[in-house]
């Protein structure tokens, strides 16, 4: 089998979220030379891409995308000590501290965008639901975030937003980290007022407004 | 059915497992396992669907969800269980009408049976649109009450406290849910009906502690009126809702069990939603002691419920409850349009063509998904009322064409849909009379093309 060969079967076998065949094609593709980045670069990762428009294009749903986060998460389990074996460095395309704001129990958003970040290649830190302030702030800085992502979906939890950059800004470390929201309850003019800096209506649309933040 | 400190129980004693693995390992597979067992399947064209057959599968499917995967409590990381026997006697006993409001105004909303022609629906209107004024918010109740044909009112809420915001669990939350069902009892007070029902007085998103708080007598509040209780996300069901469950069912009020499934979250697609969407009213009853059921399924995405897989779905769960509970049931609507806009006026044709016809009861819907301050416009809740009352002379056979006609003015705008009015530009702030002919243009237009599709609206 070719190189070609071994990277379609990566491909589809993401596409189809079977996580058996991804790990029988990663175990393949190892064992026939393939190095463990190109197996990511030109296997995996094409193939959650379509898994990613699938979603938004809502021929697939959020069950499809957790099998298909879960087969990909598998594989790396294989990976990723293959790629520090060969010194190399990890594959990620940034860091990301998660969560739904204070007093907000909502998760059901917050999860979709979990995945998307994830299957797109980001280090995610989910800090759940109902998130302290603090909790935000101590991991960004423990991880050494580049974004915090926070969710809100209610009216009268907006504030834990506006709160978790005013934090930032009084801790002095308001440039060191991008800060991201979304949710239900929240626009661009909520963004705009609180200063974060960017905010997307979709997890779709969030997961490239991140890319987009770590390549400034 | 079973006893209610025998369900809280349940949470105390099911299987441990995280929240992840119950909706992985139980949740997901048993509803697609469901879906498949059930032949339950959308053909992605029709609204309003009229064979029963697949109506009742959805009812079967629902069942079997909640007896097969169970409810999940994330405070103790348990699935709540409950046997089949236990659920579909439950169903066998669930209410089939309930009776809110006070003096002349008191009435009945009864669980109706889909293409049930020859009886009255309930009309509710209203929504929880927040308001900038305290002014707007009376005028927008009173306005609201005032109208002959509506039996009960959903109100706007009030967010500031002196200017500041309310902060979720802070005191200011309490206090401002006091403030707002005082101001809501005033303004229907003003409408000459003061025994008329709320039935959102407190958002379903406030902690417990507000809730009670503003239940108190003195601020307005009765147990006739209505109390919401929601399902946090697919199958959860917290703490805080089940302390609002013990509450409300000791001072004997109308609990509302409220739910938002989402399209495109755990339960997928329309079949899924269909299903997920009855589930939760079976759960409504037997968990929460629903007096009725607040239906509000929702697009993940759009923040909608305007989309024809979700309409259909909606439908769907309506039919399937009519036909095998008959729990009284409203739906809430969230459209794209704004108010005043012809988009949200077919929206609402269109959703209201689907729900009544297929059991449900009237409720008009939040224009512009519900995030523009003051759009919350009374006439526009006036006309949708009389849609809904219009469409209830309809079966769901002669309800699809018309709703395969509205469908193309709106599908295509949802994504960007059309900017709406507020309040203030439709009324004049003192006589509080329609000052903006050109709404009242549309809502004339609109009537004369609904006529034209074979919807006759009459004007109250």
């Amino acid at each position: 089998m070719g190189d070609a060969e071994i990277f379609e079967r990566l491909k589809q076998s993401m596409i189809e979220q079977d996580q058996d065949e991804v790990l029988a094609a990663v175990d393949d593709a190892l064992a026939g030379g393939v190095e463990a980045k190109a197996i990511i670069d030109q296997g995996l990762l094409p193939g959650l891409n379509v898994i990613g428009e699938q979603f938004e294009c809502e021929e697939i749903f959020l069950p499809e995308l957790m099998q298909a986060a879960l087969a990909f998460q598998a594989a790396m389990g294989v990976l990723e000590p293959k790629i520090r074996e060969a010194g190399g460095a990890g594959p990620k395309k940034g860091r990301i501290v998660l969560g739904t704001v204070k007093g907000d129990l909502h998760s059901i958003g917050k999860n979709i965008l979990k995945l998307l970040f994830e299957t797109s290649g980001f280090e995610v830190w989910d800090l759940g639901i109902d998130v302290d302030l603090f909790k935000f702030l101590d991991k960004a800085k423990e991880v050494d975030a580049d974004i915090i992502a926070m969710s809100a979906l209610l009216t009268t939890t907006l504030i834990g937003q506006r709160d978790v950059i005013e934090a930032l800004t009084e801790q002095g470390r308001r440039d060191k980290v991008k800060v991201m929201i979304g949710g239900g309850a929240t626009t661009q003019a909520w963004a705009d007022q609180i200063g974060a800096d960017g905010w997307a209506a979709t997890a779709y649309e969030a997961m490239t407004l991140a890319t987009g933040l770590v390549a400034r | 059915m079973i006893d209610l400190i025998e369900v809280f129980d349940r949470a105390e004693t099911g299987p441990l497992t995280s929240e992840t693995d119950y909706y992985m390992k139980r949740y997901v597979p048993k509803l697609a396992e469901l879906i498949a067992r059930h032949r339950i399947k959308w053909d992605r064209e029709t609204i309003i669907n009229t064979d029963d057959d697949l109506t009742d599968r959805v009812f079967a499917a629902a069942v079997d969800l909640l007896a097969e995967a169970g409810a999940y409590c994330p405070e103790t990381n348990r699935v709540m269980e409950l046997t089949r026997d236990e659920i579909v006697r439950a169903c066998g006993e669930c209410p089939t009408e309930a009776t809110f409001g006070e003096g002349r105004e008191r009435g009945t909303m009864r669980g109706r049976r889909p293409d049930t022609t020859d009886d009255r629906p309930w009309v509710h209107v209203g929504g929880g649109i927040y308001t900038t004024d305290e002014q707007i918010y009376l005028d927008t109740v009173e306005k609201m009450a005032s109208f002959d044909i509506v039996d009960s009112v959903s109100v706007p809420s009030i967010l500031h406290m002196r200017g500041k915001d309310a902060r979720v669990r802070s005191p200011q939350e309490v206090l401002a849910a006091c403030k707002t069902v005082r101001l809501a009892r005033e303004g229907i007070r003003r409408s000459g009906r003061a025994g008329l029902p709320i039935i959102n007085g407190i958002s379903a998103a406030s902690q417990p502690a507000s809730m009670f708080a503003a239940s108190y007598p003195d601020f307005g509040l009765r147990p006739s009126d209505g109390f919401l209780i929601d399902f946090l996300s697919e199958m959860v069901v917290g703490y805080e809702a089940l302390q609002k469950v013990a509450f409300y069912n000791s001072i004997s009020a109308n609990i509302g069990s409220t739910s938002t499934p989402l399209f495109g979250g755990y339960a997928g697609g329309a079949e899924g939603v269909a299903v997920q969407a009855t589930c939760y009213m079976i759960m409504g009853n037997l968990i929460f002691r629903g007096s009725y059921h607040y239906n509000a399924p929702l697009h993940s995405k759009l923040h909608l419920s305007s989309t024809k897989p979700l309409i259909w779905a909606i439908a769907m769960s309506n039919a399937a409850i009519g036909r095998n509970m008959r729990y009284p049931m409203v739906n809430l609507p969230y459209l794209g349009g704004g108010s005043g806009t012809k988009q949200y006026h077919h929206e609402m044709a269109c959703y209201l063509l689907a729900v009544v016809t297929s059991g449900g009861n009237v409720f008009s819907g939040h224009p512009a998904m519900s995030v523009q301050p003051d759009s919350l416009v009374p006439d526009d809740h006036k006309f949708h009322a009389e849609i809904g009352l219009a469409a209830a002379g309809l079966t769901r056979a002669q309800a699809e064409p018309i709703a395969q006609q509205l469908y193309p003015l709106f599908g295509d705008k949802l994504k960007e849909p059309d900017k709406g009015l507020t309040f203030q530009q439709v009324y004049d702030m003192q006589s509080k009379r329609i000052i903006n002919d050109d709404y009242l243009r549309v809502i004339d237009e609109v009537r004369a093309e609904l006529a034209g599709m074979g919807l006759e609206v009459p004007e109250s």
